[in-house]
């Protein structure tokens, strides 16, 4: 008895210490004062560098919390709670997100930094006229290729992925909008398309894809490609980025005649508190210096021109990650669809991956 | 046959701990991925020891986990000193699977019921919310490591130190806590390890700045885990470790006490 008692002490002495220890760190940080922002992000999605800059500056601490899918973040949102000042949603996810009330409209004369933005990236089917958020990243749909196999430049569209050179060869990441989008695409149709008869055909196009296909994966895709395993992949462009870093022979480019075009954003959630600090960051983030900084950081394509302008020559002329002005005019943002006709694609979707 | 049962059970071990080891060897490599080593540094660990963030977060799991465990501990040894107590064969039993249903009901479940029932009270997200959901689902896992222990007990061990003038609270104090002490101190090493483990629970419970290291990493999974995770994976190995040791000791120096305490009294 007394030596289990001596045990509860000793534990509660260690906790007390933990306590300690815990409140210190915040408090080297910063986050005790009381002026804090707190930003719901996807893990590390965000130069740490820059939210110590943030807080030199303007004095306002970030508390940083982290989701791994926006389904997630959607249930923490929409269950109340929590009192998140900023989030990171993909574009879909800002649509359904305002259709549930659950995003506050951004106060435009507050905002300075609006006309540092490409506004080709602004006034998106998602959110006309940027009422509810900000463009944070924006990336693509497309093929990543070795070029150990594959000669660079001869595999520029859709089209080539179905030729009998790259049987087994082929993988795909496993998203339903993506993989029968790249179909639609192929055959000239829009990537949004509600039309059963079209995505029916859509998926008889896709199943004759069927002997170049090696495997549809997920994240994994990262792993296989950088070690030689697959000659060719169709994937987003960040998931890309990471794959060239790691291995030197591979290639990304994005069919000049359409792809996916994909945006995470920042929204005002309705639950948000700290009006000062939300628009001090959405002003410092906007500056070009910063979002330049965060590019470099994550490696993902900015939507801030002026940022854009200040990043390294061999970064802003990629025309992987950067593609030209035709190819982006003919980029498709993924539409919030209705629940009848998500049905469908995933119904398609399941047959393509049943058959193959 | 015995060679061969030898050979099966290094075989298991290899499997069990390749993918641990593989993963710390890379936390002393130079570069950012796990794809090739790059030769040796320490750069990860002091990138760990520099984050302010991250060492927070540290704390805070280790916090959670050991205050949760801790009372979890109380809670779940009254609860089957309660069970063990209870004659009725049919109120016990609907009391122990009651217990067992929240250790096989799924942890998203139980998550997600534990938000609705947060908020619906307005207990706001964070530490509070967190700790208290460790502590319900560690209960019913203490209660079944201590129970056994229970049942081992002889009851005419209780009856001698009745007839011998024993009050009830000695009874509890002197005869029972310490015969089912390796129960509840297993009860508590499990308690602790299902919470620094947990995922499902805490990512729906957490909010408001605080978090623990199960929902940060998992949430990195998207950029690609750099290798200050495989830093910390070390760091938390030699935490587990020194807990498994710390276990040892104790089961150890129990032992011995036990053993004198026979030699003493013949």
């Amino acid at each position: 008895m007394k030596r289990l008692m001596s045990l509860v002490a000793l534990l509660l002495l260690v906790c007390g210490g933990l306590a300690y220890a815990s409140t210190q760190l915040q408090k080297s940080s910063g986050a005790a004062n009381g002026k804090v922002l707190n930003l719901y992000n996807w893990g590390d999605y965000i130069d740490p560098a820059l939210l110590k800059k943030f807080q030199a500056e303007t004095g306002y601490h970030v508390n940083v919390e982290t989701f791994d899918s926006n389904e997630a973040m959607y249930t923490k949102l929409k269950q109340g709670g929590t009192h998140y000042d900023l989030a990171v949603p993909s574009e879909y996810m800002v649509s359904k997100l305002k259709a549930a009330h659950l995003l506050q409209p951004l106060d435009r004369t507050r905002l300075t930094g609006l006309n540092n933005y490409d506004t080709r990236f602004l006034n998106q089917p998602f959110d006309r006229g940027n009422r509810y958020s900000l463009p944070y990243f924006w990336g693509t749909l497309g093929i990543v290729y070795n070029d150990r196999v594959v000669k660079p430049g001869t595999l520029t569209h859709w089209s080539q992925l179905w030729s009998p050179k790259y049987r087994d060869q082929l993988m795909l990441v496993d998203s339903a909008r993506d993989i029968l989008g790249m179909a639609l695409v192929e055959q000239g149709h829009s990537m949004n398309t509600t039309n059963p008869q079209t995505l029916l055909a859509a998926t008889k196009r896709l199943d004759q894809l069927s002997p170049n296909v090696k495997a549809v994966v997920a994240d994994e895709i990262k792993m296989y490609m950088s070690q030689d395993e697959a000659a060719v992949a169709v994937d987003w462009s960040g998931e890309a980025a990471e794959m060239l870093t790691q291995n030197k022979h591979l290639h990304y480019v994005v069919p000049s005649e359409g792809s996916n075009l994909w945006f995470d954003n920042l929204v005002i959630p309705k639950t948000a508190q700290h009006y000062q600090a939300i628009y001090a960051f959405l002003n410092f983030m906007s500056r070009p210096q910063n979002a330049a900084q965060n590019a470099e950081y994550i490696g993902y394509a900015t939507p801030n021109a002026k940022a854009k302008a200040l990043l390294p020559a061999s970064v802003r002329n990629d025309r992987q990650f950067y593609p030209d002005e035709k190819t982006l005019r003919h980029l498709q943002v993924y539409r919030n669809l209705a629940p009848r006709v998500v049905q469908t694609y995933n119904d398609r979707y399941l047959e393509f991956k049943m058959h193959h | 046959m015995k060679k061969l049962s030898r050979l099966y059970l290094v075989l298991v071990f290899i499997i069990l701990y390749v993918p641990i080891i593989y993963l710390i060897v890379y936390s002393f490599s130079q570069g950012d991925t796990m794809t090739n080593y790059h030769g040796f540094t320490w750069q990860h660990y002091r990138d760990l020891f520099a984050d302010p963030r991250m060492l927070a977060i540290v704390a805070d799991t280790l916090l959670v986990a050991l205050l949760s465990a801790l009372m979890a501990t109380a809670i779940g040894t009254l609860g089957a000193l309660s069970i063990q107590r209870t004659s009725k064969r049919v109120t016990r039993d609907v009391l122990l699977n009651l217990n067992n249903i929240l250790m096989v009901s799924p942890d998203v479940i139980i998550g997600a019921s534990f938000l609705i029932f947060f908020t619906t009270l307005k207990i706001p997200l964070g530490f509070g919310s967190v700790l208290l959901s460790h502590i319900a689902f560690e209960i019913p896992i203490v209660v079944l490591m201590v129970l056994p222990r229970l049942r081992e007990m002889s009851p005419s061990l209780l009856s001698a130190a009745e007839d011998l003038g024993a009050t009830t609270h000695q009874l509890l104090t002197k005869i029972i806590l310490p015969f089912i002490t390796p129960g509840i101190l297993a009860g508590f090493f499990m308690a602790l390890t299902y919470s620094l483990d947990d995922f499902a629970v805490t990512f729906f419970v957490t909010g408001n700045g605080f978090s623990t290291l199960s929902v940060e990493i998992y949430s990195r999974a998207r950029q690609g885990i750099n290798l200050e995770i495989n830093a910390l994976s070390g760091v938390m190995l030699l935490f587990s470790l020194l807990l498994v040791g710390g276990y040892y000791l104790l089961q150890q120096s129990s032992r011995k006490r036990r053993a004198r305490k026979r030699e003493v009294t013949p």
